[in-house]
């Protein structure tokens, strides 16, 4: 299944890369869109079924994630269209942004679902390749610095990740093995050489540190969501950083088992720590909006990294929260897009009293606020407490002040900038001419800041047992 | 002893097929292939002029610098037959004595009082300062690659191993035709035909020297690139008997001095600043072989 | 022989820190690719017609053919001037690099694996942070993808010395990988010659906070 997936993505990318007609478009980015529900679907009824000689297997993460990318991918392509056609000039322009879309969303797809660490690497270079069309879709000088340092650094980082394979394989052959999928890895974690095992985790860390926005790496994701056109922007803030997670957390699990799991936990917490102080610091200084939501993305992914390497409880809370921080924070970069069409910028000098001006979209903000700043009805919420006890519970007194402190100060910044946005009129903005945003455009927001709330207050006992069945191999 | 008898033999001709070789390069007919030793032959006729400002120093300072040569070059084996010289860790006395005589040329050069001189004397002792560490560092890689410190043991044991020897007989061969270049003040350092003062390294500092002096310096220099050429065909020509050897010897002789010849004819001289970095790099890559050679033997610090 | 081939590849790297011209650069990297086919070559010993023919494939037409001519076309077509222009003198690099060698060959010795060549190892973690090092000093952004290539290069020697045997599919996957990605760095150098006439990082640095 999952290379006829495939083999039709890439066909659905070709024709539109060459087609010049808009509704042939629509209609080729629609039966994309079904085939990628009919494949997840399908994924979700043959659960733990290895595919394609055993490199692919939808394991439980694996189909939450998709699931996940699914939701997000109907919105995306419909925001995306609605960005399109406001200004659309150039119809070769069109036909490589959706084209580029659809490989990068195929390519995320089939980096969760992988089931060798290699073939994780490939699909993740795969995405990097077609996000840069995307961040390069407006063709101007910033876009262009933007797509070369991600595509730079994040060339870099997957190198890092490849020499983190090598070494990985050398402590495999001195046990004897030669076998690099996942489950063979879990099965022999035990029997590696510490050293390599140590040399590969820090190389494997660092290399998907860039796709995921953790310290060392994160400065080109954060240009990248910046320039990209924010249905992009959504995705690259959202399912992408899972591609990540997943690079991470899969060969943590194998770390997990071994005797250097304590040294692997204190280098995620020192990474992740000083990714949410980055993230304050900036927060507090950054006057873009969009690279203020990329800021918070990285808060929440140093949050989710600190739950995993609490342990515990944190596990199930790591897990939840990145479904749910992917639901809000592309539901927030979709609404940026209209931000953008009412003021024409991104600086909070020239925003405000977005009430005024559409107060639906308005509502959706004030929303995904509340919802990313972790306040109550968000499910948000319920995750992030859990990893704070978590912290608690394992004894990083500590981390976990620290982190209170920053959050603190984060809610702060990001409250002021949004409460800007929403109420305080922009000095010498003239809404002569502010185009009027139809109310249906927000309800995709709607419905993705439902199912946060939903999922986090209200789990599902399929969602939950999903989650639980992800982290069984993590010890207890 | 026959090393010596064929260092001298090699050093009569070897500056002459530099100068033909650049001549035939350069589309001129050029010299004789003895015309430099004639020209050196007359200088050792003449009388030599001295300053009223210089001291004894000055004029002793050519003999001890051609004296010098003549003994670093008697520590120097031949095949299987050892130099004059040889004890262990001669390759220590090989380096130090031709440092005296670049010593006594440096301070001859500066006893003159001529600013020029002292300017070359500087550079000079900048040069041999930077060029020291790769080849103490190349010759202490072969000891401990043989296990010997005389250059003879070093030579002789060097070809029970197999072909590693002589891989690494190549790179070293590398780094020594560099460092002949660079001791003789010749092409990507120094430009021998360069009529300006400012630019020069070794031909400032013996300006003031005439007649005998001169002719002895000047022969020094030959002595000095036959003697590398030596060290280089010790690489090769292995414990076989001598009706091999000596041909072997001059061949390698001769490939080198046609090398330098082809090589100062079609390169440039580098830019006086580029100079140290370029002769610290052979350092540099010393160290790689001296690093190369611990990892083939396995042995660890 | 290999070994010679190595230390040959480390003095490459030498020869880069002090190396002045672009297409000295592009020289040595040529002449990495024709190394790592030697090394490969005698790595691998006898082998199947398959994998001598992916072996030339990503060595010798990849790495010391096409990408050398890419990067002269590139440098031609952007005008980009001749000179590295670094951010250090080359005196420093040169120090630099060579601690790098020096480092490297010392962490080797902690490691205890009969199996691995430490050959390789030590040449392979130089190329990768002199590849790096490049990248931080130098200022012309052709010079960055130079500094992506030699940490390919180490890489590859890297995975020499692993000799793992991953499967033929995802061995193709990889290369493709590359390949791709090297042809995307330079399609945009292209760009950004095209859109900023100057292709420094210094042009570079719109997008902060």
């Amino acid at each position: 299944m999952i290379a006829a997936y495939l083999i039709f993505a890439f066909v659905i990318s070709t024709l539109l890369f060459f087609n010049k007609n808009r509704l042939l478009n629509y209609l080729l980015a629609g039966a994309f869109l079904i085939a990628q529900w009919c494949f997840t679907i399908y994924e979700y009824t043959h659960k733990n079924a290895v595919e394609f000689y055993g490199f692919f297997r939808p394991d439980a993460l694996a189909v939450l994630l998709l699931i996940t990318l699914s939701i997000i991918a109907i919105p995306a392509y419909y925001h995306s269209y609605v960005y399109i056609k406001k200004d659309e000039k150039n119809a070769g322009h069109r036909g490589i942004y959706f084209s580029a879309m659809t490989i990068l969303i195929a390519a995320i797809a089939a980096a969760y679902l992988s089931n060798h660490i290699a073939v994780t690497w490939i699909f993740v270079e795969l995405t990097t390749l077609s996000a840069s069309a995307l961040i390069y879709h407006r063709r101007n000088a910033n876009s262009l610095e933007g797509t070369w340092k991600y595509i730079f650094v994040c060339s870099i980082s997957i190198t890092f990740v490849f020499i983190g394979i090598l070494f990985l394989s050398i402590a495999l052959q001195q046990a004897g093995h030669n076998n690099l999928s996942f489950p063979a890895l879990l099965q022999h974690a035990k029997s590696l050489n510490i050293f390599w095992l140590r040399l590969a985790f820090i190389f494997i860390f660092t290399g998907y540190t860039a796709k995921l926005g953790l310290v060392p790496m994160y400065t080109a994701g954060i240009d990248a969501k910046d320039k990209a056109p924010s249905p992009a922007g959504a995705l690259l803030s959202s399912v992408l950083m899972n591609v990540g997670f997943v690079g991470i957390f899969r060969f943590y699990e194998v770390i997990a088992a071994t005797s250097i799991h304590h040294w692997a936990n204190h280098i995620i917490i020192i990474a992740a720590l000083l990714s949410v102080f980055i993230a304050t610091v900036y927060m507090l200084k950054v006057k873009n909006i969009k690279r203020m939501l990329a800021y918070s993305s990285i808060e929440h992914t140093g949050i989710v990294m600190l739950g995993l390497a609490a342990g515990g409880i944190g596990y199930y809370a790591a897990i939840l929260h990145i479904i749910l921080h992917a639901f809000t924070k592309s539901s927030m970069f979709f609404q940026i897009g209209q931000v953008y069409r009412v003021f024409k910028s991104k600086s909070i000098y020239d925003v405000g009293n977005y009430f005024k001006y559409n107060p639906t979209g308005a509502i959706v903000m004030l929303l995904a606020f509340i919802c990313s700043t972790a306040m109550p009805p968000s499910g948000l919420f319920v995750s992030e407490f859990m990893i704070f006890r978590s912290l608690f519970e394992a004894h990083y007194l500590f981390v976990l002040i620290m982190l209170l402190f920053l959050l603190t100060i984060i809610i702060w910044a990001f409250g002021k900038n949004v409460f800007k946005l929403l109420y305080t009129p922009a000095v010498g903005f003239n809404d002569k001419n502010v185009p009027k945003i139809n109310p249906y455009e927000s309800l995709s927001q709607f419905i993705l800041l439902g199912l946060v709330i939903y999922l986090g207050i209200n789990p599902p006992a399929e969602f939950v047992a999903l989650i639980k069945e992800a982290i069984q191999n993590l010890p207890q | 002893m026959i090393s010596f008898v064929v260092i001298i033999l090699a050093s009569l001709f070897f500056s002459g097929i530099i100068v033909r070789t650049k001549s035939i390069a350069s589309g001129r007919k050029g010299p004789g292939i003895f015309q430099p030793m004639k020209d050196i032959f007359r200088l050792l006729k003449k009388g030599s002029v001295y300053s009223e400002t210089s001291s004894f120093v000055f004029q002793i300072a050519p003999s001890i610098y051609f004296a010098s040569v003549l003994m670093a070059i008697m520590v120097i084996p031949f095949g299987k037959s050892e130099g004059i010289i040889s004890f262990d860790g001669d390759f220590i006395f090989f380096a130090y004595i031709l440092a005296l005589g670049k010593f006594f040329s440096i301070i001859s050069a500066m006893d003159t009082g001529s600013s020029f001189e002292g300017m070359g004397a500087s550079r000079e002792a900048l040069y041999s300062l930077l060029v020291e560490p790769a080849f103490f560092i190349l010759m202490g890689s072969f000891a401990l690659f043989t296990g010997h410190t005389s250059f003879h043991d070093i030579f002789i044991s060097l070809h029970f191993g197999s072909y590693v020897a002589y891989a690494l007989g190549c790179l070293a061969t590398f780094v020594l035709i560099m460092i002949a270049m660079i001791e003789n003040s010749r092409m990507p350092i120094d430009d021998p035909k360069t009529h300006l003062e400012l630019t020069m390294i070794h031909e400032v500092m013996i300006l003031d020297n005439s007649g005998f002096d001169l002719g002895l310096i000047l022969h020094a220099s030959n002595l000095k690139f036959a003697m590398y050429g030596a060290l280089i065909a010790n690489f090769f020509i292995d414990t076989l008997p001598f009706y091999l050897t000596i041909p072997i010897f001059f061949a390698v002789q001769l490939i080198f001095a046609v090398a330098v010849g082809v090589f100062e004819s079609f390169s440039a001289r580098f830019r006086m600043n580029h100079n140290a970095q370029f002769i610290f790099a052979l350092t540099s890559i010393a160290l790689l072989i001296f690093f190369g050679v611990l990892m083939v033997i396995g042995k660890f610090i | 022989m290999i070994n010679v081939f190595l230390i040959t590849f480390a003095m490459t790297l030498i020869y880069l820190s002090i190396a002045n011209r672009m297409l000295s650069y592009i020289r040595i990297i040529a002449f990495q690719g024709l190394l790592l086919f030697g090394v490969s070559f005698m790595e691998l010993g006898e082998m199947n017609t398959v994998n001598l023919i992916f072996i030339l494939l990503e060595t010798i037409v990849f790495k010391a053919i096409a990408i050398p001519l890419l990067l002269n076309y590139i440098i031609k077509r952007n005008k980009i001037t001749r000179e590295v222009e670094p951010f250090l003198p080359n005196f420093i690099s040169l120090i630099i690099v060579t601690f790098i060698i020096i480092i490297t060959f010392l962490f080797s010795n902690i490691i205890v694996d009969p199996n691995l060549n430490k050959i390789y190892f030590v040449v392979a973690l130089s190329a990768l942070f002199t590849g790096l090092y490049i990248i931080i000093t130098r200022k012309k952004i052709i010079t960055h993808v130079m500094g992506f290539l030699i940490i390919e290069n180490g890489v590859f020697i890297l995975s020499l010395a692993v000799g793992n045997e991953m499967p033929m599919l995802v061995n193709t996957g990889i290369l493709l990988d590359l390949f791709v990605s090297v042809l995307v760095l330079g399609i945009f150098v292209n760009k950004i010659g095209d859109v900023l006439k100057d292709a420094d990082v210094e042009k570079l640095q719109n997008l902060k906070d």
